[in-house]
């Protein structure tokens, strides 16, 4: 089996440095800086669970070292566009296309543009970031990716076989029968605490010292999950018990990415997290109050980052 | 007549500094450090309306150098408490506080310190900041307005303080219409300040957002709700006025507590937006953008407490 990924940054480059070390047919798509880079140094993951520089295969375009059979997509959301310009040369007939971003949107994108039967569900937890030497650092005690049909039926012979790979290489995850729920009830929570950590420009546990802040982050989750049911995807009560346990933790120092995002001047997926569910709220006359004020917050954001970059 | 000023920033500086020019007795109650510098260095203006370096009367004791027959509190409103103690020797029988507070909150305390009849009303619309040498950077309007809340005619000290303020080139004077204009000015206040803290923008930043201009109009309207249950109501014209001015494209208006809070300073959340937020809750007002913009600002009280978001 050919894998090829697009992107070796941080979840990209761990998940595919650790596929390439246990033996996997890794390619990663990579811009030609990034390429220069690994070709010179390697890739370089610095991991709890343990660190590596290895040579891997790269390739600048996709219509290189195919076919493949898999096409792992680590992209920013942002960059989907341009990211889709990017692996169409590698998708042929029998290739899946498995996204790990975060949120929903990008795969009626990827579903428009490559077909319905080629793009499978995907959800990335892996604790990752890349510093500013290209290096992949690790520094949580998880890392799990898992994959799935969006129908539900048994997988198909590509995502057994990515299954059989992850589990080699020591990655937690791999099959999930369940993949487009559990992408619902994450987008659910990822949406509320990106919502209410960059409104309220602070950790979990700011935001719950505030009188209301438990209450506006309880009322953002259930805005959420109304849009989720709407869709046919309510996460259920333990599930949104889960959900709720894990946003109001007194004390939490806990933040969305995207709020140190926002705090470095850096680009946001605020479309993909926030604006799409307030989308998909309106098209089905759900209202949703507080993730209106995140997202006027965050636009307010990218009016400010767009004016200071003019 | 001797005039005692607590607080040498841009209000109480500048106006200080205009009357003593022109001849009035005036004298700055200041802390230990800022005392020393102004007495070292003289107050330091810099204005349109002309620059200045004074050798102005300085006390760090409001037992000292009096009596005095006005009290001017130019002080933040959150640090009230320490200048209520600070002047609570300056004041006698005969003395007259003009605070120069924003909001309302102060009324109630001062009145129970030192007596209704004590407490006059008063609003400062004196643009400007300190500079880091402590110096004042005058940028515009000058105008200083005081008068009787419950708007009989002004007692003796204030008409000599009005006529001071004449000499001195100091636009307002005696307003017969205090106690609705501090109304005006918190609705105002209280709109701006709560959308440019929680979005983080100017007025044309916020502008630029999807709901931006209906969100500030409401704010705008949960604020004026709030003043015509108190009996405030402002009058169609100033809340036309102000409608405009909150909601003008491409404004560069934005409040100064999202500067101090830019410079992770001290803010008057409680006093501006949270005040007015408990005054709602009082009326059984539904204020949903107050309260998003009060927990923004308990949320950032919160971490600057912690000292971050590490």
């Amino acid at each position: 089996m050919k894998i090829l990924i697009l992107g070796a940054g941080a979840i990209g480059g761990y998940v595919g440095g650790r596929l390439h070390q246990s033996g996997a047919d890794v390619t990663f798509l990579v811009r030609d800086k990034r390429n220069e880079a690994l070709k010179r140094d390697g890739l370089v993951i610095r991991s709890t669970k343990g660190d590596i520089t290895q040579m891997v295969k790269t390739v600048a375009k996709a219509s290189e070292g195919g076919p493949y059979d898999v096409v792992l997509l680590t992209c920013k959301a942002y960059d989907l566009d341009s990211a889709i310009d990017a692996i169409a040369p590698a998708i042929s007939a029998n290739t899946t296309i498995v996204p790990l971003l975060n949120g929903m949107r990008h795969i009626d994108v990827l579903a428009d543009k490559f077909g319905d039967a080629k793009v499978v569900g995907g959800l990335a937890r892996v604790g990752v970031a890349m510093n500013d030497k290209g290096e992949i650092l690790h520094t949580s005690p998880f890392a799990a990716i898992s994959f799935g049909e969006r129908d539900g039926k048994p997988a198909r012979a590509a995502l057994a076989e990515l299954d059989a790979a992850i589990k080699k290489s020591g990655i937690d995850g791999g099959l999930n029968a369940n993949i487009v729920q559990d992408l619902w009830d994450k987008w659910i929570m990822l949406c509320t605490l990106a919502a209410t950590c960059c409104l309220m420009r602070g950790a979990s546990g700011d935001i719950l010292e505030a009188d209301e802040g438990r209450a506006i982050v309880l009322e953002t989750v259930d805005e959420g999950r109304k849009v989720a049911a709407a869709a046919g995807h309510d996460p259920g009560d333990k599930g949104m018990a889960t959900i709720r346990s894990f946003l109001t933790v007194k004390g939490s120092k806990f933040t969305a990415s995207m709020l140190h995002d926002l705090e470095k001047g850096a680009m946001v997926e605020a479309d993909h997290i926030v604006g799409d569910m307030i989308a998909r709220a309106k098209k089905t006359g759900i209202a949703t109050p507080n993730l209106r004020m995140a997202y006027a917050h965050l636009q307010v954001y990218l009016a400010r980052r767009a004016g200071k970059r003019a | 007549m001797k005039v005692l000023i607590l607080g040498a920033g841009a209000v109480g500086g500048y106006w200080g500094a205009r009357l003593h020019q022109s001849g009035t007795d005036v004298t700055f109650l200041l802390r230990e450090k800022r005392a020393e510098k102004v007495r070292k260095e003289g107050l330091v203006v810099k204005s349109p309306k002309g620059d200045a370096v004074l050798p102005v009367k300085v006390v760090t004791k409001g037992s000292e150098g009096g009596p005095y027959d006005i009290v001017v509190l130019a002080c933040k409103a959150y640090d009230l408490d320490s200048a209520i103690e600070s002047i609570a020797p300056a004041v006698g029988k005969d003395t007259t506080i003009v605070p120069m507070l924003n909001g309302h909150a102060h009324f109630a305390i001062l009145d129970k310190k030192f007596g209704t009849e004590k407490v006059a009303g008063g609003l400062a619309r004196i643009s400007g900041m300190l500079g880091p040498n402590g110096e004042i950077l005058h940028s515009g309007a000058s105008g200083v307005s005081f008068g009787e809340r419950d708007g009989k005619p002004a007692r003796k000290t204030l008409l000599d303080l009005d006529a001071a303020c004449r000499k001195a080139g100091i636009e307002g004077g005696i307003n017969p219409n205090i106690n609705q204009d501090l109304w005006d000015k918190w609705i105002m206040l209280a709109t701006i300040a709560g959308m440019c803290a929680s979005m983080r923008g100017t007025v044309g930043d916020i502008m630029e957002t999807e709901d931006g201009a209906a969100i500030v109009a409401e704010t705008l309207e949960e604020s004026c709700k709030i003043a015509t249950a108190e009996g405030h109501a402002p009058s169609a014209n100033v809340l036309a006025g102000l409608k405009t001015m909150l909601t003008t494209k491409g404004s560069k208006a934005v409040a100064s507590i999202l500067g101090d809070m830019e410079k992770g300073g001290p803010a008057e959340g409680k006093q501006i937006v949270g005040d007015m937020l408990g005054r709602a809750r009082k009326a059984g007002i539904a204020a949903p953008n107050l309260r998003f913009a009060y927990t923004h600002l308990q949320a950032y009280e919160a971490r600057r407490a912690r000292g971050g978001l590490k």
